[in-house]
């Protein structure tokens, strides 16, 4: 997830979890609160987000672009959609050589929760058409 | 004196797990993306590949700040750079280097002219940090063993020394090389490629390690790894191949939407190990001439670093000054020999009984096939042509390399023509392909044909 400051200092973190709302408007994030301080910083002053998601096996890449409607800590009952997300993230890092147990040192918890109204959604896949709007 | 970027290992800049670089336009909206690669300059700066503008690019020439993470590829563990952007770069030394890569990564995924790279953007590094909290330190990994190096390292520059510097022939040079290589630093896949003389092309004279020795292999100036290193005079190494050719892939797939597939040339498989994980390749090269290159692959994704890079380097330069010597050396020797005569004596004559070798020689295709398998081609080819049309006209079985120089049919060139090289390949395709039939230097510039088969004689225009 990418955030800028109030003097256009961006800022990058890895996020740990998403989950698309019903109305398909939202996304929820979910960031490591051990080192997601600047980000929540920064949204506290500046709303507008930009989060990144690839699949690292083809570099499928989507960018998605928004404004922050609220921050809170994730709930205990949330946890097993997130252990659920990390396995298969896992298990994705699996397939392009970093082992499993590599992969499972990947810090989430105790995390926190950005709710994200999306504004737009680009293509972000390496290549010529990467930054072009996703229709 | 140390800058923000001492302390970071330098497995984070061989774009293993990509790196996040965030960015920010003149409105405060960011924008966030994955990066192929990170290349350190200095511990300064580092500099961000460009091969298609794109809103990063927009957002640090408004705005110049940028932020990267890093990742270990062993371990997961992150590191924080935050930049400043300074210049791009589009020709020069930085340029060529980190063109270089992509642009093998283009051959090998038919990308060649469409993937490329457009800019080298350098950056200053203001701070650089490792990134608490990322991962979870009660996990911890199993230990790797490290394989300790066999022989310490200037026992190994020796060795190399030693043994270029005494061998006696092009094949011994090269067989001590890839064994020393082996034996020292246990780089156990190995190959020696030589330019030939249209220096388009260049071809497998020496190869260890492998199922198939793969001699007599070629690969086009410009094309693959080792390719592009004869190309543009100038190391690669690459950690994690597999991760590569998926971000060509990526790339392949999005210009397919794009473009034309008419645009894009097919993938290319690498040659060597299939299964290669580590590419190191090595220019041989005096004053500015190309004579070869020098590679060397591992299944292990990170088997090559910083200091195999230097020491290869060492033995390259000492190679190749070894090998134009020889090159030279043998050259001029072969002006003192004189014309042998027809009446040699032959050191070893056809067994009638032995089944007949068919050879044929296709005037188009300038390549010999025996017994319906190929052979060799161009200058080998033709040398063995000759040869053997020699001995079936008129007996002779001793030959001179001198002769083979005056004869304008073989075309080599007046100098540096490579037709040691050359003889050692075509040695070494016969006895794969067909052991009865041995060229065996004799002395310097002269070698027998020895023949024990019975062998028959066939020109064709074409297959």
């Amino acid at each position: 997830m990418g955030t800028c400051d109030a003097n256009l200092k961006p800022e990058g973190t890895r996020a740990v979890g998403a989950v698309v709302a019903p109305d398909r408007a939202r996304i929820t994030v979910f960031l490591n609160e051990a080192n997601s301080e600047r980000t929540l910083a920064n949204l506290a002053v500046n709303p507008r987000a930009a989060i990144c998601f690839t699949r690292p096996i083809d570099h499928r890449t989507v960018q998605v672009k928004g404004r922050v409607l609220t921050v809170r800590r994730t709930l205990d009952s949330e946890k097993p959609r997130l252990d659920r997300y990390l396995s298969a993230f896992v298990e994705a890092l699996y397939l392009v050589g970093v082992t499993r147990a590599t992969g499972g040192r990947i810090a989430y918890w105790p995390s926190m929760a950005v709710e994200i109204t999306v504004e737009d959604l680009f293509h972000a896949t390496p290549g010529p058409g990467a930054g072009g709007r996703l229709s | 004196m140390s800058g923000p970027l001492d302390g970071i290992p330098m497995r984070c800049f061989q774009g293993v797990v990509p790196s996040t670089i965030a960015t920010a336009d003149c409105k405060g909206i960011p924008n966030i993306t994955y990066l192929s690669h990170v290349f350190r300059i200095d511990d300064r700066h580092v500099a961000l590949s460009c091969q298609f503008f794109n809103k990063t690019k927009a957002n640090v020439l408004a705005n110049p700040y940028a932020s990267v993470d890093l990742m270990d590829p062993a371990t997961l563990e992150m590191y924080r750079l935050e930049l400043r952007f300074d210049h791009s770069e589009t020709s020069g030394p930085l340029f060529d280097t980190m063109s270089m890569r992509i642009d093998a990564i283009a051959s090998l995924t038919g990308m060649s002219g469409i993937f490329r790279l457009i800019s080298s953007d350098v950056y200053e590094v203001i701070a650089a940090s490792y990134r608490n909290g990322v991962i979870d330190h009660t996990l911890v990994l199993p230990e790797t063993p490290v394989e300790p190096r066999s022989i310490s390292e200037i026992r190994a520059v020796q060795l190399i020394s030693q043994r270029t510097s005494r061998a006696k022939g092009l094949e011994d040079l090269m067989n001590a090389v890839l064994a020393t290589l082996q034996e020292a630093f246990g780089f156990e896949h190995s190959m020696m490629l030589m330019l030939d003389e249209t220096q388009t092309k260049l071809y497998t004279v020496a190869t260890r390690g492998y199922d198939s020795e793969g001699i007599g292999a070629e690969v086009a100036v410009g094309e693959g790894l080792v390719g592009s290193v004869a190309r543009d005079k100038r190391v690669l190494r690459m950690s994690y191949v597999e991760a590569e050719l998926r971000y060509g892939r990526a790339i392949r797939a999005a210009v397919q939407k794009t473009r034309s597939r008419r645009d894009m040339l097919p993938e290319i498989p690498l040659s060597g190990l299939a299964d290669a994980q580590s590419h190191m390749a090595m220019p041989l090269v005096v004053g500015d001439r190309v004579l070869g290159v020098l590679a060397v692959e591992s299944r292990s994704p990170l088997a090559f670093d910083e200091w195999d890079e230097a020491f290869l380097e060492i033995v390259a330069n000492q190679v190749a000054v070894t090998l134009d010597n020889m090159l030279l050396r043998e050259h001029e020797a072969d002006f003192e020999v004189a014309q042998t005569s027809n009446a040699g004596t032959p050191a070893k004559g056809a067994a009638p009984s032995l089944p007949v070798k068919r050879f044929r020689f296709f005037k188009n295709d300038d390549c010999i096939f025996v017994d319906d398998e190929y052979l060799i081609r161009n200058v080998p080819a033709r040398i063995l042509w000759r040869v053997l049309r020699e001995h079936q006209q008129n007996g002779r079985t001793a030959f001179t390399n001198r002769e083979l120089r005056l004869d304008p049919w073989l075309g080599l060139p007046p100098l540096r023509d490579n037709l040691e090289s050359r003889l050692v390949l075509l040695r070494k395709r016969l006895a794969d392909k067909c052991p009865g039939v041995r060229l065996l230097s004799t002395d310097r510039g002269r070698f027998n044909l020895e023949v024990e088969c019975p062998f028959a004689l066939e020109e064709r225009e074409s297959a």
